[in-house]
């Protein structure tokens, strides 16, 4: 018995489509057989682009929140058990007809029914939340109870749906449940760890080599998602990070140095091995977002090793770090290029899949932002005014008061 | 049936090819494993860490190591990059050009960054141009678009967009974030600058595929300078009609080059200047307000429902 509105199937054609599409853009199929490929692989399903699909989100997440605003301000509650009520209520419809849109008009990821569905959720756990409330319970169990709630809505929502991100959302509320316990910082991190790894185990048990290309793609990414969390559970200085930004250092979370450190030197060793670990294992099962989650952890990894140690820090360590990346990244491209067929064990550092054109991408915004940092970066005049007076410098050549 | 089994059964359709048949399953299959896009990233962001390692540098020790050492360091690392591309790089033509290797791109971007960090360390440090100085901004402009176009770079092509916005006032420092009337009609001045410029390089054929760049930053500019102009005067103005027109030009654009992007754009800042405006023009009538959001909401639906029926887009 399946609960998802989508049949094996039908997603899988979805997936089918997208690689023939992929490869129509990188010029490894004609016209002619991206269609033929079409026609074998007919989801029967109402897509939509991403433009559409996030203007449909908006408005929809527009439009319901208006109408359970407009609900409320008429019938001008006083009884917060029944504005609870209503929320779990309007929840409920909202759910309803994220299904019935889904179900009659065939709609997938179209902006709408994720919306509804999402509105759903955030109505129906709020609703809980002051009922709960309402009914003497604790803060520390409401605390506990909501995200729960969330974790479980969320995961519903992923069953039924399909909607990956709601599986993020039923994780990061999880999440949040170990530090509701009044336990210690050490034992709270101890707790989510753990619980992550039994989901871990779990995505690892239900991804079977005879799975359907589209769920083996979809529990990868549940997996890179989960590395990730495991790792920023372990990584004890990247909160401290924040604890610098804040200047707050008398909050554990935010001062790694207060952890025992039984518990400090072991999430240090554990920064090195989930990385690793991940990379490997992204090499040797070939699944692109592992090696990319790996890769980027082992980036933090590197940026946070001095923290650990307690090492000076110095203004020159980001170029380091950037000069290392620079380095591996054209040692690899030439040990790839250089081998047969510009080929080793497989790998290439050839472009064989062209990405799909957006217009603009994150990394032309990165590049326009340059000018401004460069500016935000320089010094002040000399302090003796040895020259000129007055003034500041900025980005591509100058600033100045305009 | 999944990708492997479908490629297996268009071959004996005779539907593809053998060879490519075998290509395709050895991309499906992860037998052959590109990993070019990764190696990017971090060439992209190791650039950009070591652009700003150095700029903390400089700004935390400049006194220490002295202007001279600063200056030269940075003038090497320029000037050795822009060696390197000019050596390296492929002739210059109208049309798109690859780029000789992965890293190229990526090199002619750091040269650049440094170029505009020691051009900023020296005009902040001598003054040399006095009250002139933003013609720094401006020689820097000309010199990263001449890069952009010869060695065929976006990145560089960005760089030159915001520098040219920051000639105009727009920089990062948080007090040039007040969109005085001035500001605004830099801001208006500036997108239909970038727009002309984009449309005329476009039609002469010279890199074609700029344009998206040169259309964003112009959509972006125009639209939020109008919709802060439509904030404040509401619709006693020409800004409320120019919103309208301009939104409704990128909506047009849109459908027709079918770049959806754009029509996101359209939607969205169209959608703000309208709320503004009627929004009130309804003022504290809390019923109506509600009201609008509903049935409004429902007629964006609606219409991209419509547009997306048009244009079937999967």
């Amino acid at each position: 018995m399946t609960l998802n509105l989508y049949s094996p199937q039908q997603e899988e054609n979805i997936y089918i489509r997208k690689r023939a599409k992929a490869w129509r853009r990188s010029g490894l199929i004609t016209e002619e057989q991206l269609s033929a490929i079409n026609g074998h692989a007919d989801p029967q399903l109402r897509q939509t682009n991403l433009f559409f699909r996030i203007l449909f989100f908006v408005f929809t997440l527009l439009g319901t929140g208006a109408v359970v605003g407009l609900f409320v301000w008429l019938l001008d509650f006083k009884d917060t058990s029944f504005i609870a009520a209503m929320l779990i209520l309007f929840g409920a419809a909202f759910y309803m007809a994220a299904d019935y849109l889904a179900g009659k008009y065939l709609l997938y990821r179209h902006g709408v029914e994720e919306a509804l569905v999402i509105v759903a959720m955030v109505l129906f756990c709020a609703g809980c939340s002051i009922l709960l409330s309402e009914n003497h319970l604790t803060l520390t169990h409401i605390r506990i109870v909501v995200p729960a709630l969330l974790a479980i809505t969320a995961c519903w929502i992923y069953l039924r749906f399909g909607l990956l991100y709601a599986a993020a959302i039923s994780i990061v509320a999880l999440s949040f449940i170990p530090f509701q316990f009044n336990l210690s910082p050490a034992a709270e991190r101890i707790m989510l760890f753990s619980v992550l790894c039994v989901i871990f185990v779990f995505s690892l048990l239900a991804d079977k080599p005879d799975l359907e290309d589209f769920r083996k793609n979809r529990y990868a990414k549940i997996k890179a998602c989960l590395l990730a969390a495991m790792y920023l559970t372990v990584n004890l200085e990247i909160l401290g990070f924040s604890g610098l930004l804040m200047r707050d250092t008398h909050v554990v979370h935010l001062n790694a140095q207060l952890f025992p450190p039984s518990i400090y030197w072991s999430s240090y060793v554990l920064t090195f091995l989930i990385p690793a670990a991940s990379i490997y294992w992204g090499i040797k099962s070939r699944k692109r977002l592992i090696i990319n989650v790996g890769l980027v952890m082992a980036c933090v990894t590197l940026a946070t090793n001095k923290s650990y140690l307690g090492w000076t820090r110095y203004a020159w360590d980001p170029a380091i770090l950037g000069m290392i990346l620079v380095g591996l990244s054209l040692l690899i491209t030439r040990w790839l290029n250089s081998g047969a067929d510009q080929r080793r064990f497989g790998f290439t550092a050839r472009e064989i899949l062209k990405p799909e054109e957006g217009g603009i991408t994150p990394a032309d915004m990165a590049a326009a932002l340059t000018p401004g940092v460069i500016e935000t970066q320089q010094p002040p005049a000399h302090p003796e005014e040895k020259y000129f007076g007055g003034g500041a410098s900025g980005g591509g050549g100058a600033e100045g008061k305009y | 049936m999944n990708v492997a089994k479908l490629l297996r059964k268009l071959r004996y359709e005779k539907k593809l090819g053998s060879s490519q048949v075998e290509l395709l399953l050895d991309l499906q299959e992860r037998r052959i494993f590109s990993v070019h896009r990764e190696l990017r990233f971090f060439l992209y962001i190791g650039i950009l860490m070591i652009i700003t390692g150095a700029g903390l540098t400089v700004k935390k020790y400049f006194i220490n190591l002295g202007d001279a050492a600063i200056i030269s360091a940075l003038t090497l690392c320029f000037a050795a990059a822009f060696i390197y591309c000019f050596v390296q790089g492929r002739p210059y033509e109208k049309a798109e050009v690859a780029s000789p290797n992965i890293a190229f791109d990526y090199i002619l971007f750091f040269g650049c960054a440094f170029y505009s960090m020691d051009v900023a360390y020296i005009e902040t440090q001598y003054h040399l141009l006095g009250d002139l100085w933003e013609n720094y901004l401006l020689v820097s402009v000309a010199l990263f678009f001449f890069l952009a176009y010869r060695f065929d770079n976006r990145l560089v092509l960005s760089l030159a967009l915001s520098t040219l916005a920051a000639w105009f006032g727009f920089t990062l420092s948080a007090h040039r974030f007040y969109f005085e009337n001035y500001y605004r009609l830099y801001a208006i001045a500036y997108a239909l600058i970038v727009l002309c410029c984009g449309i005329l390089l476009y039609r002469s054929a010279v890199k074609k595929h700029f344009l998206d760049i040169y259309l964003n930053f112009a959509a972006h500019f125009l639209c939020i300078a109008l919709v802060s102009g439509v904030a404040e005067y509401k619709i006693l103005s020409l800004y409320f009609p120019a919103l309208l027109l301009a939104c409704a030009a990128l909506a047009f654009y849109s459908v027709k080059v079918r770049k959806f992007l754009y029509m996101l754009y359209a939607v969205i800042y169209g959608y703000i200047g309208i709320s503004i405006v009627i929004v009130d023009q309804i003022h504290r009538q809390t019923f109506l307000l509600f009201t609008y959001f509903i049935v409004t909401s429902m007629l964006v639906i609606g219409l991209i429902f419509k547009l997306s029926r048009m244009f079937k887009e999967d």
